[in-house]
């Protein structure tokens, strides 16, 4: 694999994207929305007592961090994925001496850091304002950045088989709609997903869409500790394990699906 | 004064522009304190068009055509001047006279994207108020004369550029205008589609008495169509009258082309430049007004095959121009 | 007299057609259709799977309001916003310039840019909608008055009202701006509705009732529903959305005049 062709895509990609960064902080607004909004309802329920265990400070703090969870682990290059298998613009790319990753790669990267620039210094006046509580060790501090790298890969890699589909299914991006609303109700968005009710909260555990967004936070914020964290770590990597292989498999019989027809 | 469909009068358009400097402190005062050029496009122009006139805006990118087009189709608001369209100002966009003008922009399309042609004429007949029977039969003679066929019920996004022209012109005629307004309408199109077209145009103008207004970079539109031409450089109005006339008052000479026996070696008369010379045949420039005696001339001197005398190429008068900036 | 209501039937009838050329846009419509009421419908059962009420809000009342944000953003895709974003954004008339064409037609411009499109798969959504204010009405166990049924309706309308003005506001802003995407924006702000405004903090909840006032759009008849609502509220409602409408009309004309002096 050509890996400094890869690294001057990325710089590449990302010069292009600070052009156009009020088009992307407008993207990145609009995720902002529905956890703030939850942060805010959650802690005017709590008010000065507690539900479910949490304070209002925590609420606020378990949201003020999802929020750049949700942003940082957000894989919105899936959706494009999609658009060039349809238009046949990939078979440009597999010209290219290197693996298309790089490019949905590069995408995502310089992404990340436009979002960021926007995401974080809002978060951090929304925490000057809104007064969160959290507590921090350095073990918790560890672990999230584990499950951070751990719930980017899941979401990126589990988006992109879900896109690869488009090599046989011409509306696959339906199911990437489906998949953002998943993860709002299963991955800690509308609630944390110990305040789930019964179902949803045992669909939440078992299913990938808590390990995206919601469980980093949960490890950061201490509500997933012990026994909890070590399975959730367990059912992350064997999630994220699947993704990847489930990604290369479809990618290989794709790629030979659509040179076959012709793009 | 009433017998003109088109008046206008030191028509005048002047854009401002914010000034940019470069730089991140100019970029910050600018944000406080906005500077503006003044950007003169269209300068003191006046004209007046007869009702079926078909007249040519010719002029190199930037002249002021197109604004000068738009203002007249009440899409743009003068900086100063005067215009009357129909008895109307075109600025003050009345339904009335908007009823009374189409305007094709080569460019644009006023087609629905997925759907047949037809149904955009549909409700383009519903938005111009055209009763049904008249509808069916303007589409009958647009058919007929455009030659459209199955195209109207095919998706306008599965035609081709060319057969989608011939729809777009088709839409803007759906309401019978008075006033066309055709802004490079032949762009893109290859030479027997853009032939196609001029011919329904003079075809169309002729039938209904349609005021043409057409701008174009083909010179071979406007020498097919527009008897008149009004060349707009700089914004300034720098000829108004036949293009025949615009040839002869802007190239005051005259091509000589020769077939010869034998290459001369020789000395020319004066007064002579060689445009090309190769083998035996040999392309002279030479003042208007001495052609007849030069062609005497060589007749007798030259060991002539064949000798014709041509006006310039309108490509290369209307080149110098635009090169020159004046006439 | 009739031609305002002739036109919209021919634009109705256009659209269907356009819409039929894909036949597949109707599962995905049918799924985006599902999965916003039932994250919105969950969204309220689990925040009240834990409490009993919320701000003076109950179960009902919440639906109700989550059952008019329902209604109001139906009415919004049936035709508001599909006829206002073709202005607007990259691929927009304004930005790609075939404003033109719409500023030639003899027929007001605000009118023709508002009604041109239609969505007629968001009735769909209006049914899902007039479900949920159903349940919502049924949950609180009050009986419907004509009074309730009429100040509802009222306030309703103020509501969808105060949102196409702001709607097309945002679009007049389009003549300044001429790529950027402000209903985007609004789209984010507009999702707050779904709660009554009486959840959010101090300074939001000025922002959501004044500013950009979404509260009034969803809030205002969840309370006329459940009796609440004061006469005085009522008609102040009622003339913030006319002023808002006719300010949003001024702007959008300002924007109409801005581009005929400008454009090049």
């Amino acid at each position: 694999m050509n890996h400094r062709g890869g690294l001057a895509l990325i710089e590449q990609t990302w010069l292009s994207w600070m052009q156009h960064r009020s088009f992307f902080f407008l993207l990145a607004f609009g995720w902002m929305v529905p956890p703030l909004i939850y942060l805010f309802v959650w802690s005017t329920a709590a008010g000065g007592g507690t539900i479910g265990g949490l304070t209002r400070g925590e609420f606020v703090a378990y949201y003020l961090v999802l929020i750049v969870v949700n942003q940082l682990t957000y894989a919105q290059t899936n959706w494009t994925v999609g658009d060039l298998i349809r238009d046949g613009r990939l078979s440009k790319l597999l010209l290219y001496p290197m693996s298309p990753l790089y490019n949905t790669l590069a995408t995502e990267l310089a992404g990340k850091v436009v979002y960021m620039i926007f995401a974080i210094p809002i978060t951090a006046i929304l925490a000057l304002v809104l007064r969160p509580e959290l507590h921090l060790s350095a073990g918790q501090v560890i672990a999230f950045i584990s499950a951070l790298g751990l719930a980017w890969l899941l979401r990126f890699f589990w988006g992109y088989w879900l896109a690869l589909l488009a090599f046989w299914i011409t509306r696959a991006d339906s199911l990437l709609a489906l998949q953002d609303a998943l993860i709002f109700l299963l991955a800690g968005q509308v609630a944390p997903v110990a305040l789930l009710p019964g179902v949803l909260k045992t669909a939440a555990i078992a299913l990938p869409f808590r390990y995206m967004a919601g469980f980093p936070v949960e490890v950061l914020t201490g509500q997933a500790a012990g026994v909890d964290l070590v399975t959730g770590f367990a059912l992350q990597i064997g999630w994220t394990a699947a993704a990847i292989m489930l990604y290369l498999a479809l990618w290989r019989r794709g790629v030979r699906h659509f040179t076959a027809i012709g793009g | 004064m009433t017998q003109f469909q088109i008046i206008v009068q030191d028509l005048t358009k002047t854009y401002r522009v914010p000034e940019r400097e470069p730089g991140l402190k100019a970029s910050i005062r600018s944000l406080y304190h906005k500077t503006y050029r003044e950007v003169p496009a269209v300068k003191a122009i006046s004209f007046r068009i007869e009702a079926g006139e078909r007249v040519g805006f010719i002029g190199p990118n930037g002249a002021g055509k197109t604004t000068t087009l738009k203002m007249l189709a009440g899409l743009l608001h003068p900086s100063g001047g005067e215009a009357l369209v129909a008895g109307f100002t075109p600025w003050q966009r009345k339904p009335d006279y908007l009823r009374q003008i189409a305007m094709v922009l080569g460019n644009k399309s006023q087609l629905m994207w997925d759907i047949p042609a037809h149904d955009t004429f549909r409700v383009l007949a519903e938005i111009y108020h055209v009763p049904a029977s008249q509808f069916d039969a303007t589409l009958g003679e647009l058919v007929d004369l455009l030659d459209l066929g199955d195209l109207l019920s095919r998706p306008v996004r599965n035609l081709s550029l060319g057969e989608r022209m011939k729809c777009e012109l088709a839409a803007s005629l759906i309401h019978h205008p008075a006033v066309l307004f055709l802004d490079e309408p032949t762009l893109g199109l290859d030479v027997s589609m853009q032939r196609r077209l001029r011919k329904f145009i003079a075809e169309y103008n002729r039938r209904h008495n349609a005021t043409v207004i057409l701008t174009s970079h083909y010179m071979a539109d406007v020498v097919e169509l527009c008897p008149r031409v009004i060349l707009i450089h700089h914004g300034e109005l720098l000829y108004d009258g036949p293009l025949a006339g615009l040839s002869e008052k802007l190239a005051p000479f005259k091509l000589i082309r020769l077939a010869l026996r034998e290459p001369i070696d020789g000395n020319l008369p004066e007064g002579i430049h060689i445009v090309s010379q190769e083998n035996g045949s040999l392309t002279l420039r030479v003042e208007r007004r001495d052609t007849a005696a030069i062609t005497a001339q060589l007749l007798r001197t030259l060991p002539v095959i064949d000798l014709s005398v041509e006006d310039p190429p309108i490509e290369t008068v209307i080149d110098q121009i635009y090169q020159e900036g004046a006439i | 007299m009739l031609q305002p209501l002739r036109l919209i039937r021919i634009f109705i009838e256009t659209s269907v057609r356009n819409e039929t050329a894909y036949n597949a846009n109707f599962w995905v419509g049918l799924l985006n259709s599902l999965l916003n009421f039932g994250t919105g419908l969950l969204g309220v059962i689990v925040l009240f799977g834990q409490i009993d009420a919320v701000g003076g809000w109950s179960f009902g009342s919440t639906l109700a309001v989550l059952g008019v944000y329902l209604t109001v953003g139906a009415v919004r895709d049936l035709f508001i916003s599909p006829s206002l974003d073709s202005l607007t954004g990259m691929d927009g008339e304004v930005w790609v310039g075939t404003f033109d064409f719409t500023l030639l037609r003899p027929v007001d411009t605000q009118f023709l840019a508002s009604v041109r499109r239609w969505r007629l798969f968001a009735l769909f959504d209006l049914l899902l909608g007039l479900d949920v204010l159903a349940a919502a009405v049924t949950r609180l166990g009050t009986t419907l008055t004509a009074i309730h049924l009429i100040t509802f309706l009222v306030t309703l309308a103020a509501g969808t009202l105060t949102l196409y003005a702001i709607l097309l506001a945002f679009s007049g802003l389009v003549f300044w701006s001429p790529g950027f995407l402000f209903s985007w924006v609004f789209d984010g702000i507009f999702q707050m509705a779904r709660y009554p405004v009486r959840l959010y903090p101090g300074a939001l909840r000025l922002l959501l009732t004044w500013i950009i006032p979404v509260g009034v759009i969803t809030t205002i008849p969840a309370q006329a529903l459940t009796g609440e609502l004061s006469p005085v509220v009522l008609i102040g409602s009622l003339g913030f959305s006319i002023a808002l409408l006719v300010g949003a009309s001024l702007l959008f004309r300002g924007g109409l005049r801005r581009y005929a002096s400008a454009s090049s």
